[in-house]
């Protein structure tokens, strides 16, 4: 890794995340209608909205707001909610712990049944078992979020009764406590999720499992297994990892169906909600936490990739 | 290597036994922690962080129903919206209609505290003062608060700044709750329903327990759980499953499903919400009473109520409240006319006239209903092209912009919905600029009535010059669906905003 390539990336990650938040703001201001009018709804009269509009300071120019919020978060201060008053860092923590938890139970699933099945798919590309794990993988991709979620809790919860069809009442850790609530949105978004990993894992592996080097080593006598861990896998891992990345992309993007659909009150749910509360602090919040989580995901998965290439590895 | 694939596995086995155990956990009904055998749960929507137990700013259902489990009213209303007595057991006035002398029964707060006069004067001052932000504020605004006042503990005089026969209605309305006098403070409320406080999470569970000591007797649940779920599939869901008792507000096209399914029923209230389109009379081109006419002849209301309301909901005759105390029943049904319609428009030198009508998701029937009408308008000859906009804040745009717009609403007294929707005042919700001195005239005579049946025929009279000028299509009224779990008994249809609503005090868990 040369040295300048660290800190060039991780700058080029901060101006991303700052740009996004830009492109957010300005976005937002186009929404029709703002706070005060949502918050006061049916009975505001027009003087109530007007009065409330110079309460939350929305009657300021674009540009003030905008120069308020970036001067404010060089102080690390989000801001507050213009809706509660609250702090932006704790109506966005409230459901950062139940995605936290949703997303970490689906990709501890995901991982090694991708690696599982990518790796056996692989090893023996064009076998009826390839054939039909990647027909069924690529069927479940191709059935959208929702309609996926409702058809499982039609048989699972409706028709055989086993699992709870939404975790109303729960959220954050206490999910933890009740797993039986977490098996159908999991469910929902591995079979969404699987297909591109998997297949990414299986290419790598069936490459690497036919190429010179892995060819040589067997000619060593080196036996298959060893084979398989030391040189068909890291080899097929980089950009497997890249993959990673974008799998946890895909996450953060559905995670907004799937906890509307199970009723969990996470980082989608709260987004939505702040985005039809025209909240802009919050909006902008939540905003920085999914563009930051892209871009280091981002970030990790080059440098991990960028270390896993054999010709890299002598680098400092 | 070796030790990261040792660990992946621990990691991989103890999830799968995590989910493995999954339906084991999943047995029973309730999924909340440390939840008793007799907690009733029930789902709403509800608005996220937006949302507050200050019962005088309520203004969602799910607002309403967890102040009516924490506080009481003075008065409440029955199916036809008609006052019954709650914490006030009389109420006289005098005979001019100003002076209101109101007895309250013996009642105690949960810190057991009696309810006072006192509180009560507290509570309707906070709700008329325009800084709260309180929905019921307008029906307050005309009490004088310098000349009311306490008599004893438990007898209050308010006094009116004009003769008003129908204040009762304002003491049972919405937001209007009792809290103890000085309370500013909601995180904690003390109310004196028949629920208290124990734990609330804005956008998540509010959990409130029997109040063994309330005036009404003590309810029948221990315990009271209101969770948040948005989605109406998952509502649906969670009813069927067990996971929830009641789940509030279920469109037409799940009925079916819990109808077919014998673990849950449907409470479905019929005449619960006026469907209409607000015509602007203020304004080209419905200012010229001939185009409005021509739409309201040209509309086919059955049509609208057979397909959009898929025959689960009633005719609407241009009038809200159809079921209620004051409706003219003997004003007859509105039929479509084309070649009425027609013959209108070429009068006005209208025909090929061309507007938008607005429509949102803010209710699931108005954009089926704009693209029928559209349709049926085009027979007459008009051009009307359906505008969507944003359901956050719809009801805003509408007030402001076009001509003509879907709007609903729940059921409310005839007397308010005509004094926040029609008179030229009620500049926050009178949607169509309809200014008639008039309606106005035949509004305030009739309120300042003391005669029951003179009120009422002034009332119809009113209502016969609403119908044909405020600009108000009232096409049908679509019905109100609750989902009960079959396990529950003592809970009823009831209209939306009735004393019987979300009574669920009397819920008796099986």
């Amino acid at each position: 890794m040369t040295p300048a390539y660290l800190p060039r990336r991780v700058t080029i990650a901060v101006l991303q995340v700052l740009g996004v938040a830009v492109a957010v703001f300005a976005l937002s201001a186009l929404l029709p209608g703002d706070t005060a009018v949502v918050v006061l709804g049916k009975h505001g009269t027009p003087e109530q909205i007007e009065a409330l509009r110079r309460e939350l300071g929305l009657d300021e120019p674009f540009g003030q707001r905008l120069l308020e919020w970036f001067t404010g978060l060089l102080r690390g201060d989000l801001g507050t909610s213009l809706l509660t008053g609250a702090p932006v860092t704790a109506e966005i923590s409230d459901g950062l712990a139940t995605t936290a938890v949703l997303t970490a139970t689906t990709l501890a699933v995901i991982v090694p049944l991708a690696l599982a099945v990518g790796v056996l798919t692989g090893l023996r590309q064009g076998s009826p078992l390839d054939r039909t794990v990647n027909s069924v993988i690529v069927m479940l991709d191709s059935i959208p979020e929702f309609a996926l979620g409702l058809l499982l809790v039609a048989l699972f919860s409706l028709r055989l009764g086993w699992l709870p069809p939404t975790a109303a009442g729960l959220s954050g850790t206490s999910l933890i406590t009740h797993p039986a609530v977490l098996v159908l949105p999991v469910a929902v978004l591995v079979c969404k999720q699987l297909c591109a990993l998997a297949r990414q894992i299986r290419i790598g592996v069936a490459e690497a499992n036919t190429a010179e080097y892995a060819r040589h080593a067997r000619m060593h006598g080196l036996r298959e297994r060893t084979v398989l861990l030391r040189h068909v896998l890291p080899n097929a891992a980089a950009p497997s990892v890249q993959q990673f990345a974008r799998t946890v992309d895909g996450l953060l993007g559905g995670v907004v169906v799937v906890e509307a659909l199970f009723a969990l009150p996470g980082l989608g749910s709260g987004f939505v909600d702040a985005v039809m509360a025209r909240d802009l602090p919050t909006v902008q919040g939540y905003a920085l936490v999914f563009a930051a989580t892209t871009v280091t995901v981002n970030l990790l998965a080059d440098i991990t990739a960028y270390r896993l290439v054999p010709r890299h590895r002598g680098s400092p | 290597m070796n030790t990261g694939g040792i660990s992946r596995r621990r990691v991989l086995s103890g999830t799968m036994g995590a989910l493995a155990l999954g339906p084991l956990a999943a047995c029973g009904t309730s999924t909340g922690a440390g939840s008793s055998d007799n907690r009733l749960r029930v789902a709403f929507s509800t608005s996220g962080d937006r949302e507050s137990l200050d019962p005088h700013t309520s203004t969602l259902f799910v607002d309403q129903a967890r102040s009516k489990a924490l506080f009481d009213t003075l008065l409440g209303y029955d199916q036809d919206m008609s006052p019954v007595p709650r914490l006030a057991e009389s109420w006289e006035p005098d005979e001019t209609g100003k002076r209101w002398r109101i007895r309250l029964r013996e009642a105690r707060f949960h810190d057991n505290e009696p309810v006072t006069a006192e509180d009560v004067l507290y509570s309707y001052r906070r709700i008329a003062d325009p800084a709260t932000g309180s929905p019921a504020q307008p029906q307050l605004s005309g009490v004088d608060f310098e000349a009311s006042g306490a008599n004893s503990d438990r007898e209050l005089v308010i006094v009116l700044s004009e003769p008003d026969f129908t204040f009762p209605t304002a003491m049972g309305a919405p937001a209007t709750e009792i809290v103890p006098a000085g309370t500013t403070d909601f995180g904690e409320p003390i109310g004196s329903g028949p629920f208290r406080f124990v734990s609330f999470e804005t956008g998540g569970s509010a959990v409130f327990e029997r109040f063994a000591d309330h005036w009404n007797g003590a309810p029948k649940p221990d315990e009271l759980e209101f969770v948040s779920v948005d989605e109406e599939d998952a509502r649906v869901s969670a009813l069927l499953s067990g996971q929830v008792h009641y789940s509030h507000d279920i469109g037409a096209n799940s009925v079916a499903t819990v109808d077919n399914d014998s673990r849950a029923r449907i409470l479905a209230t019929p005449y619960s919400t006026m469907q209409a389109v607000a015509f602007k009379v203020d304004r080209p081109p419905f200012n010229d009473n001939r185009v409005l006419r021509a739409v309201l002849s040209g509309v086919d209301r059955e049509a609208l109520v057979k397909v959009v309301l898929n025959e689960r909901g009633e005719l609407g005759n241009d009038l809200f409240g159809k079921g209620l105390k004051y409706y003219p029943e003997e004003i007859p049904q509105r039929e479509r006319d084309v070649d009425h319609a027609r013959a209108l428009l070429r009068e006005a030198d209208a025909e090929g006239l061309e507007f938008e009508l607005h429509t949102s998701s803010a209710d699931p029937y108005f954009e089926p209903a704009a693209n029928l009408i559209s349709e049926q308008l085009g027979e007459i000859g008009l051009k009307v092209r359906p505008r969507v906009g944003p359901s956050e804040t719809y009801y805003s745009d509408i007030r402001k912009k076009g001509v003509a717009g879907h709007t609903r609403t729940a059921t409310l007294p005839i007397t308010s919905y005509l004094s926040k929707r029609l008179r030229e005042s009620s500049v926050s919700a009178n949607y169509t600029g309809y200014d008639s001195a008039e309606f106005d005239g035949l509004y305030d005579q009739a309120v300042a009535t003391r005669d029951e049946k003179k009120r009422e025929e002034l009332l119809a009279d009113a209502q016969r010059h609403a119908r044909n000028h405020s600009g108000m299509m009232v096409w049908g009224f679509s019905n109100w669906n609750v989902g009960v779990s079959s396990q529950v008994g003592g809970l009823t249809a009831a209209t939306p905003n009735s004393t019987r609503w979300a009574r669920f005090d009397e819920a008796e868990l099986g």
